[in-house]
């Protein structure tokens, strides 16, 4: 019998949030290690807080012991309800009060040894429990850990620091150009602007707001945008620009469809106002007339909002696709970067430190490459800044993370250049 | 008081790393659970595969076992299956790792592990007393320090869960990371048959989203120690790949040259006028077709062409041919896909070139190979994908190859890569074939 917890991903992830964005270690499994009471105060004792987690045929419940047995404290009732938790506070007294018949807890007694439950009608009713006796089949103990402790925090900012050092030493193929540009394309709202704020500020130290960031309808940058990235207030000029454009739109107020290849060729200036309904046009005013390799694009990074993957218009999805030939035919690379992760359902702060394995996010991974057809292993995840104050190192080796993707991914396209076009204008 | 364990978050990474994306479960820490081999002993047992770690001042040292911790009675008599490391805690964090298999006793006040290739040596933990002695055979096969018995600081148990199947893995996982290095070193000293070129011709030919641009991407990532995104890869209705390729890879970001090249495909497509012109291939093959030909589905490439290679010489033609398919679709491949490639199979045997098979986007990629890596086992072999496509395309079973792109995770693995790189050498043996096949002149 392996040593698994019974409770579905959701169910153990609800659970976790409910009592403060823990994580749990399975320590106990009655049917694998015995049931009974002695085994499970055995392998229980002096662990921290702990969670007793009781399955029975149509119920799930237990208790949250905040301090480690053999302390005394209240202890935390819970049932799983249709969509919600419900609890109630017993005690103070120790966890083996739990498991064995005493005069200190009527209201809630766990037989292991029986497999049964016996509830007070009182804790009953708090709890929303149907009936006083509830017979089980699986009984499980869990220690609870913060998620984001010293120990994994250590460990994030040395990653931190090592992603931080990998990008300001990084020189472009064969020194073709001295920076890379990566443009970021994606429909309003998706979160392009928020993403070169928030590579700023990794590099500032604190948290910026250069790029005006909008709301999801309309949409605030109209203006093209490439923004050189300062190492530390004073510092030297870091080795890409990040390209901001209008965002996509399956209307006609979004970015023009035949500003992407100017765009990718270079001959768009910084702050070039986009028309939606009038695309650049060669010769005229501020148009780059002979662009040379540094001022093109080298890497493409679609941004997309997870909560809006599945539910793109088919407008927005064949314009994705358009777009997507027309950077095969330039022979740009691309890479996708996933935002709002930290608002799809369940998913907490914490869970960024190992994201790719939340289930969520896993299916939102898959519903790109199924429906835009990108490689699974071209989709990133990146967490923006919005409402926080101080740097989260967590956030950052995210982003920083998809970044040197980037910079690799435009070594690649800068590889792949034929010799002759390395120094003609286009 | 909560329970932390002494491991840092970066060594718990490389030992999840080491063990296949598993989690750590600590379930024993002496200093707060007692130092008494009692304590460990009850919350250990029947825990399923487990790591010790015993922590010293300057480094830290761990036992990986696949089975059960014995129980006390047992002692010595079950084998499992075992990984010792240890961290160095000076400047660079470096693990080092050996595969042993060894038997472990409980007593009442130590655990010893004895290991069958060496019964007079043992490793013995005193949790009482914090010492523990470690026998050479360890000590020289992880680099430690020669002084064999040490006092110890801590000693931690967890549990290891979602370890991949039994036994195989682990004992080639060990391994692995020297075997992959060994095919890497045995790839870049790599020469063509009787210096005839420098650098081998491959040519990636199967339908379209079968992995062709993938397999090069994938390479090519090894070969730089990172995912590389060179070779436009996803899907389409129709082929992501529309040039013609001729992908060299260098050993490195800064590199030299390797001796061989990539050459990618339009994707063959069961309607005419869709895809890769069958009649483009033997252009292909020649040589005659230059590096990012626009392929045009419906007409295939003429000498007209301006960039048409005329007189193509040796170095330019293709010396290997591997038809690459996905392992999942090959069984239920529509009649016509099958009548193209019958075509397609034609024109590549008229021309003589040799060819191996490639399957791409297998499952369960750490069950391709035997322990030792050196062939594909015997339940993959009788897969009926292997077997059909040694009878459908005529291909020896040591020329049909099978791997897993990096397509889906982001992290390079050793496993992962010992089959692409014995993919890659069976190709060259098939190149070096051709060559050697050749009339004089
Ligand atoms: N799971 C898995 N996916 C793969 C593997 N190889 C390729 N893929 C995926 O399959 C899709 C198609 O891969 P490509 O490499 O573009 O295929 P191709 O043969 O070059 O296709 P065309 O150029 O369109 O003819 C991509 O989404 C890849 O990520 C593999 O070994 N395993
Ligand atoms: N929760 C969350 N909100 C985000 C994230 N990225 C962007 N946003 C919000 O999404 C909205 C649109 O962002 P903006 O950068 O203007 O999108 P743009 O149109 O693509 O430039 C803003 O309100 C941002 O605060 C993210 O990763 N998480
Ligand atoms: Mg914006
Ligand atoms: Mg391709």
């Amino acid at each position: 019998m392996a040593m698994t917890t019974c409770l579905t991903w959701m169910q153990e992830k609800k659970l976790q949030n409910h009592f403060g964005e823990k994580q749990f270690s399975l320590l106990y499994k009655a049917s694998v290690h015995e049931f009974s009471s002695e085994s499970l105060l055995q392998r229980c004792s002096k662990q921290g807080p702990i969670i007793t987690v009781i399955h029975s045929e149509d119920h799930i419940l237990g208790a949250y012991v905040p301090k480690s047995y053999p302390e005394d404290c209240f202890i935390i009732l819970f049932a799983f309800q249709e969509t919600t938790i419900s609890h109630c506070k017993i005690g103070p007294f120790q966890l083996s009060m739990l498991f064995y018949e005493s005069d200190r807890n009527s209201e809630f007694n766990i037989n292991l040894e029986k497999k049964e439950v016996a509830i007070s009608i009182n804790t009953m009713d708090k709890l929303g429990l149907p009936q006083c006796y509830i017979s089980f089949q699986e009984c499980e103990v869990f220690r609870c850990e913060d998620l984001l402790d010293k120990r994994r925090m250590d460990g994030l900012t040395e990653l931190r620091e090592s992603l931080l050092t990998a990008i300001r030493t990084y020189e472009p193929y064969g020194g073709r150009v001295c920076q890379v540009r990566i443009l970021l394309l994606g429909p309003i709202g998706a979160g392009k602007s928020s993403f070169f704020n928030s590579v700023k500020s990794v590099f500032r130290g604190h948290v910026t707001n250069q790029a005006l960031v909008g709301s999801k309808t309309t949409g605030v940058s109209e203006k093209y945008r490439t923004y050189f990235i300062k190492d530390g207030k004073d510092g030297n000029t870091l080795p890409f620009i990040l390209c901001d454009s209008m965002g996509l739109s399956e209307k006609e107020e979004g970015l023009h469809m035949d500003d992407i290849p100017c765009i990718l060729e270079g001959c768009v200036p910084d702050r070039y106002q986009f028309n939606s309904m009038k695309p650049i046009t060669p010769g005229l005013g501020n148009y780059t007339g002979c662009p040379m390799l540094k001022d093109r694009i080298h890497c493409v990074a679609f941004v997309f909002d997870a909560n809006s993957v599945g539910h793109l218009s088919d407008e927005m999805v064949e314009k994705i696709r358009r777009i997507r030939r027309e950077l095969i035919k330039c022979g740009v690379v691309h890479v996708v970067l996933l935002t709002h992760v930290d608002t799809l359902d369940l998913i907490t702060k914490g869970d960024l430190i190992d994201i790719y394995r939340c289930v969520p996010v896993k299916l939102k991974l898959e519903a790109v490459h199924r429906e835009l057809g990108f490689a699974l292993s071209d989709i990133f995840v990146v967490s923006n800044y919005t409402s926080e104050w101080e740097l989260e190192p967590v956030m950052d080796v995210l982003n920083l993370s998809a970044l040197r993707q980037m910079l690799w991914a435009a070594d690649d396209f800068l590889e792949d250049l034929p010799l002759e076009e390395t120094s003609r204008c286009f | 008081m909560a329970v932390r364990t002494t491991l840092t978050w970066n060594e718990e990474k490389s030992l999840q790393k080491l063990l296949g994306n598993v989690s750590l479960i600590l379930l024993y820490k002496s200093t707060v659970h007692g130092n008494r081999i009692s304590n460990m002993y009850n919350r250990c047992i029947r825990q399923g595969s487990t790591v010790t770690m015993i922590y010293c001042p300057k480094n830290s040292f761990g036992i990986f076992m696949l089975g059960h911790y014995p129980e006390i009675s047992e002692g010595f008599r079950k084998l499992n299956s075992s990984i010792y490391f240890s961290f160095q805690k000076n400047k660079t964090m470096e693990m080092t790792a050996a595969f042993l298999n060894s038997t472990l006793k409980i007593s009442n006040d130590q655990l010893e592990f004895q290991f069958p290739i060496s019964p007079v040596q043992y490793l013995s933990l005193d949790l009482h007393k914090r010492t523990i002695v470690i026998p050479k055979l360890l000590v020289e096969k992880l680099g430690l320090n020669p002084d064999l018995g040490f006092r110890f600081l801590e000693c931690e148990v967890f549990r290891v869960e979602g370890i991949k199947d039994a036994a195989g893995y682990i004992n080639r996982i060990t391994r692995a990371t020297q075997h992959r290095n060994s095919l890497l070193a045995d790839l870049r000293a790599y020469r063509p048959y009787a210096d005839l070129v420098s650098e081998i011709r491959i040519l990636l030919l199967g339908p379209v989203g079968s992995g062709k641009s993938s397999f090069f991407n994938s390479v090519k990532s090894i070969f730089h120690g990172h995912l590389t995104h060179q070779a436009i890869v996803g899907s389409d209705v129709t082929s992501i790949t529309e040039q013609y390729r001729i992908y060299s890879v260098k050993d490195g970001k800064d590199g030299k040259s390797l001796p061989f090249m990539l050459c990618d495909s339009m994707g063959l497509d069961e309607k005419e006028g869709v895809g890769l012109c069958v009649a483009d291939i033997p252009h292909i093959l020649k040589g005659c077709v230059p590096d990012r030909y626009q392929f045009s589905p419906h007409k295939p490439i003429t000498p007209k062409h301006p960039a048409f290679i005329t007189s193509p010489s040796l170095k330019d033609r293709i010396h290997c041919v591997a038809y690459v398919f996905d392992i999942n679709s090959i069984d239920n491949l529509s009649s016509k896909m099958v009548a193209k490639f019958k075509q397609v199979q034609k024109e590549v045997l008229n021309c003589g070139v040799a060819h191996v098979a490639l399957f791409t986007k297998v499952n369960n990629c750490y069950e391709v190979l035997q322990d030792n890596f050196l062939k594909m086992n015997k339940s993959m072999i009788s897969q009926s994908q292997i077997q059909n496509a040694n009878k459908m395309l005529g291909i020896p079973l040591s020329n049909i190859l099978v791997v897993e792109n990096y397509a889906s995770e982001r992290e390079m693995d050793p496993l992962k890569d010992i089959l692409i790189l014995s993919a890659l050498k069976q190709m060259f043996r098939a190149a070096d074939d051709f060559l050697e096949d050749l009339p004089l002149e």
